[in-house]
């Protein structure tokens, strides 16, 4: 499949999650009027096990982030620290044996895509190819048909912050918001 | 970004309420499809492996119907052979018992030629249709090795006489070595062991034109290893993987100079193996060649020993009286071969065509050996032998010794017959010293009890 960018389909449960999100930031009475002025194809109807195109998600995204005048990007990265806390309180299995962030940030490309197949085998699930550069340094490669590496930003900063830890996570190469390569150090 | 304060309203939106609605109608219809998709897959994995299961019992059903029709190929095979070998040797018999008495009669020197031709032709013939019909054996594994006590050490003599004398007609030299470690008395197959050492003896004349053969033999843990060395040309390294393939004598030009059918080789092989032993080729120093064959025996029953019949030459006893034989043959060749066969000996020999009359001849006024074809119209030679041991056994009446001319000597059926109430069997076709032997053997007793007398 070549589409890339907006016309993906992506997984109903980030829309659910979004939501969640926004209703956390904003209160539902904000939430249901940004939805209402959005006019969106699905009237934003979202079932965790249907797929809607990736623009609605982007457009959901720009309008929060417009009504607390934020980027987009802003939106994704704070998006990210959701996902990765409603991840490890749903599937506390995934993370019992994963001593430090970058033991989790690992297997997020094995072991949980690998489980998510199981349940959605049409799922066109991202790529989060990680390389150790050092006991405290690593490279994730962020590849995916959908412009969301703000989200992967997100995601691995919560990571960190969950195992107490700080460092700076940084763009070491940037072929677009779908193919970009973090460099991660961990301070000491 | 800063959380919004947590909503106090008990109450959703309407707008948000219908959301959800759609969102669960939604989600309902996707779940029907995909429980729909789950039970069509399901459906054609049970349609697949209903058609799987059928494919294999097809499959089976047609391997189980090769099986069957290879076997009856096979059977039909081996009952042809027997029955050939059978319908061959009938004939054979006649040809060579005729052949032998022929040149015995008054011949002038070309007459005794032909006569001479039409035995050596004769025995070729019989030679090739016992390898063929061992090769077919070998190939239906019903070769069977006999466990049978017999004088080792005379057996070799017995080849060291035979093959000396072919070595001495060619001009080779003829040695033997070993020969005095060896037992007289020991439990085996005589008769494959005579046949191995014999076919290898036989190629060794065969192929070395000067020098000599020799023989060496050794006994030790019952292992038996006898060990043929020519001063012949060897084998070409090239062609030693054929040496043991049957119909593959090394060079097609070997069969045009040397005669053979190329099976001897491959049958010592099996035969040796069917022995716990082996047969091996390896080259002679000098360039002749070695072949070396090994075979298992085992140490005489105790108790047992072998009947000597050292003491008991056929001609003294077949000449000890004019013992009243009766031959049961109707094919009326084979009685003429076997009339003419024992004429040299004084005997008074009584012909009759089937068993019903060998019996009614008997019990009129019992024979001292009864020689009994075992295929014969009206009752057959094992039936008629029954009935003589039953009728004996009634009235207490001594043991009459019956031999079985068969031309079907397989290994299992002489030991069916013997079973059966006869004493010793002679292969057709009949060789004027085998019938001798067995008879003198079957006399021995009455023979000294005689001599005694």
């Amino acid at each position: 499949m070549n589409r890339v960018g907006l016309e993906v389909p992506v997984k109903g449960m980030i829309f659910t999650e979004l939501l969640d999100l926004a209703d956390h930031l904003a209160g539902e009475e904000a939430v249901d009027k940004l939805l209402d002025d959005l006019d969106l194809d699905s009237d934003a109807a979202y079932t965790s096990v249907g797929n809607y195109p990736c623009s609605e998600l982007v457009q959901i995204m720009t309008a929060l982030g417009a009504q607390s005048g934020v980027s987009c990007d802003e939106v994704q990265r704070e998006f990210g620290h959701w996902v990765l806390g409603i991840f490890t309180d749903r599937y506390p299995h995934f993370v019992k044996d994963k001593h430090t962030a970058f033991d989790l940030l690992e297997v997020i490309e094995t072991e949980v895509h690998a489980e998510v197949r199981k349940l959605y085998p049409d799922a066109e699930l991202p790529t989060f190819r990680t390389r150790r550069l050092g006991p405290d340094r690593m490279e994730m490669h962020y590849h995916s048909e959908r412009p969301l590496r703000s989200f992967c930003h997100g995601l691995i900063e919560a990571c960190l912050q969950r195992y107490g830890v700080t460092g700076q996570v940084r763009i070491a190469q940037d072929n677009g918001a779908s193919d970009t390569v973090f460099d991660i150090q961990l301070e000491r | 970004m800063e959380p919004f304060p947590p909503f106090k309203s008990e109450r959703v939106s309407r707008r948000r309420y219908e959301r959800e609605r759609r969102g669960r109608q939604e989600a309902e219809r996707i779940l029907e499809h995909l429980s729909r998709e789950l039970y069509e897959a399901n459906a054609a994995l049970k349609a697949q492996a209903a058609s799987l299961e059928e494919t294999v019992r097809h499959r089976t059903e047609e391997l189980r119907a090769a099986k069957v029709a290879a076997e009856t190929a096979s059977d039909a095979k081996s009952a042809f052979l027997a029955m050939i070998s059978h319908e061959i040797r009938t004939p054979l018999n006649g040809v060579l018992g005729m052949a032998t008495v022929l040149a015995e009669t008054e011949l002038d020197a070309v007459q005794m030629d032909m006569a001479e031709v039409i035995l050596t032709s004769g025995n070729g013939l019989l030679a090739l249709l016992n390898d063929v019909l061992d090769l077919s054996k070998i190939e239906a594994r019903q070769m069977e090795i006999e466990e049978i006590g017999f004088d080792l050490a005379n057996l070799m003599a017995e080849q060291r006489r035979i093959f000396e004398l072919r070595a001495a007609e060619k001009g080779l030299s003829f040695r033997m070595s070993g020969q005095a470690g060896l037992p007289s008395y020991i439990q085996g197959d005589p008769n494959r062991l005579r046949q191995v050492v014999s076919n290898l003896l036989s190629n060794a004349m065969k192929f070395t034109a000067k020098g000599g053969v020799h023989l060496d033999v050794s006994l030790d843990q019952w292992l038996l290893t006898v060990a043929v060395t020519d001063t012949g040309p060897g084998v070409p390294e090239t062609k030693r993987h054929k040496l043991f393939k049957p119909f593959s004598q090394t060079d097609a030009s070997i069969t045009r100079q040397y005669g053979g059918t190329g099976l001897g080789l491959a049958i010592s092989r099996q035969v040796c193996r069917l022995m716990g032993g082996d047969l091996v080729f390896r080259p002679a120093r000098g360039g002749g060649s070695v072949f070396t064959a090994t075979m298992r025996l085992s140490p005489p029953n105790v108790g047992a020993a072998p009947v000597d019949l050292g003491h008991c030459p056929f001609q003294k006893v077949l000449g000890a009286r004019r013992w009243r034989i009766l031959v049961a043959e109707d094919s009326e060749t084979n009685r003429k071969v076997v009339e003419l066969l024992l004429k040299p000996f004084d005997l008074d020999i009584r012909m009759v065509f089937d068993g019903a009359q060998a019996v009614e001849q008997h019990l009129a006024r019992p024979f001292d050996l009864i020689l009994m074809d075992v295929n014969m119209p009206v009752m057959n030679g094992l039936a008629a032998a029954s009935l003589i041991r039953q009728e004996e056994e009634r009235i207490g009446a001594e043991r009459v010794p019956i031999i079985a001319l068969t031309a079907n000597a397989m290994t299992h059926q002489v030991s069916d017959y013997l079973r059966q109430g006869i004493d010793a069997h002679v292969a057709k076709p009949v060789r004027r010293e085998d019938l001798a032997r067995a008879m003198a053997l079957q006399l021995c007793e009455q023979t000294r009890a005689l001599m005694q007398g």
